[in-house]
């Protein structure tokens, strides 16, 4: 019976060998129709009304004619905050750099030491990438009080997720010949990290590290909306003291920090590649 | 000496990869391993280097069964027997000087060389293999640069600095142009008999086979098909190794 029905679907086959492009063109329809439908119901659940933004659009022409022009006048107040602002994503970079390396080690198939490190690894990878670094600063406010300091340990933790990911991925797509023969030749484990491992990825990590420190200036400026110090603490305050020109003199500052960030890390890692 | 006994692998879906072999190397002496594709030969080699497990037989290299080790024991066991591939397998990004010395890490425990740090008397010995390998110029150069002859001669060097009873090579000229090749394979002929080295060496080449063995091992669906002395041996035996393959 079933050898029957087996014949007689390849028969059919046979016959009509354009079925299988018509499935595919009926697939094709489905997905686009799909994507369609994804879309529309996102415009209904962010109960998207352009006509509010036309009808608004006077109180934004009227806060951006109130921050003109820029009052420079109090400037210096805003180079330390500018500072601490850079040197939260450094220190959160720097700490998650350190933190994530050896994860990353455990959590790479081809080089861990042990399954059960390597899910224990992936998980805690797992956890600090999915909790949102403003999360991870309201949590560090919380028990070292307000300041730079929670913002950069928020930025550290978060970075172990997302560079820990980057890095492991990293090794376990690294050739594995020059591994394989340094353990045949009788290296040790730390030995075939630091001579094998570690050279041959040091490249890709350093230019995952600088593309962090980039994402993490931005992240840093957020950070000071919770507290967490910098320019976004200064822009929070500054906002409901309705100082408006002093909010587009750190808009500026914030403009600056970020494309000069981007476009020394574009270049590092140009010259890293 | 390296001497196979009785190796054999069988694959958990019960197919046989290799079966009783035996091969004796004795120090000084090259030997060469020729069969077709898929007949066993890189089969042979890991589990002599034991990355992959026989299922039976034993694999002793001066006098310690390597098939019975494990951890600490068969990395220190594997000190004395030595591997280069075809494809060099060298830290692109080092230097060609600190490929070599890396060789002997298994030799030096300690913080030194598990923080990346080289002892100065391993990169000075370093220096004498290159020499040996006729690339003592290229110390600095990094490896990622070399051309794939030199690579070879560098894999060949690190290989010495390793300072092992046996050397293993799994088709090192495979990737070469015929001159290059030639150059391998007399390194490997004047190191076997001035290092004193065990070298059993997988090769496709006949013409390299006859030119350079001392013996031939011929293998077959992972048998041994015969083992004689090069002067015993026709091209037309060593070809019928493949012209089955092809039929």
């Amino acid at each position: 019976m079933t050898s029957t029905t087996s014949s007689a679907g390849v028969t059919r086959y046979r016959d009509n060998p354009g079925w299988p492009q018509a499935l595919g063109n009926a697939l094709r329809i489905v997905l686009v129709l799909v994507a369609i439908m994804v879309a529309v119901q996102s415009f209904y659940v962010v109960q998207a009304r352009p006509q509010d933004l036309i009808t608004g659009f006077h109180g934004m022409v009227d806060i951006v004619s109130r921050a003109m022009p820029p009052d420079f006048s109090n400037f210096d107040a805003v180079l330390w905050p500018t500072l601490e602002t850079v040197d939260i994503a450094i220190f959160g970079t720097l700490a998650g750099l350190v933190l994530s390396l050896p994860l990353a080690v455990l959590a790479a198939a081809n080089v861990t030491p042990s399954r059960v490190l390597y899910y224990a690894a992936r998980g805690i990878i797992g956890f600090t990438r999915a909790v949102p670094d403003l999360v991870w600063a309201l949590l560090f406010v919380t028990a070292v009080g307000l300041g730079p300091f929670p913002g950069g340990l928020a930025l550290a933790v978060h970075s172990i997720g997302m560079m820990g990911r980057l890095f492991a991925e990293t090794i376990e797509h690294m050739d594995m010949a020059p591994i394989d023969a340094l353990s045949i030749a009788g290296a040790r484990r730390t030995q075939i990290f630091t001579h094998g491992v570690l050279p041959s990825v040091l490249p890709s990590l350093l230019g995952i590290s600088l593309y962090r420190l980039d994402e993490n200036i931005r992240s840093s400026l957020v950070l000071g909306f919770v507290g967490a110090g910098g320019i976004g603490f200064q822009l929070l305050t500054a906002m409901n003291l309705f100082q408006y020109q002093q909010v587009s003199v750190l808009l500026i500052v914030t403009f600056v920090i970020v494309l000069a960030a981007e476009r020394l890390s574009a270049i590092a890692r140009e010259r890293l590649a | 000496m390296l001497e196979v006994r009785r190796l054999s692998l069988r694959y958990p879906n019960g197919k046989l990869a290799l079966a009783d072999f035996d091969i004796d190397v004795r120090p000084g002496e090259l030997v060469v391993v020729l069969g077709g594709n898929g007949s066993g030969k890189t089969t042979l080699m890991r589990c002599i280097t034991r990355t992959l497990q026989p299922t039976q037989g034993s694999v002793r290299v001066n006098g310690t069964d390597l098939a019975r080790l494990d951890g600490e024991r068969l990395r220190r066991a594997r000190l004395d027997l030595a591997l280069i591939s075809q494809h060099a397998s060298l830290v692109k990004r080092r230097s060609v000087l600190a490929n070599v010395a890396s060789g002997a890490l298994g030799r030096h425990g300690g913080w030194y060389t598990a923080l990346g740090g080289l002892p100065a008397a391993e990169l000075r010995r370093a220096r004498g293999y290159l020499a040996e390998v006729g690339l003592e110029t290229l110390a600095r150069q990094r490896a990622g640069t070399l051309s794939g002859g030199q690579a070879q001669r560098v894999a060949i060097a690190r290989a010495l600095a390793q300072r092992p009873r046996a050397l293993l090579a799994d088709e090192p000229v495979a990737s070469l142009d015929p001159e290059a090749a030639e150059d391998i394979m007399k390194l490997l002929r004047r190191l076997a008999g001035e290092e004193n080295l065990a070298v059993l060496c997988v090769l496709h080449q006949i013409d390299l086979a006859h030119a350079y063995a001392d013996r031939v091992v011929g293998i077959r669906d992972g048998r041994m098909a015969f083992d004689l002395p090069r002067a015993e041996l026709s091209h037309e035996r060593m070809r019928g190794l493949y012209l089955r393959e092809a039929a």
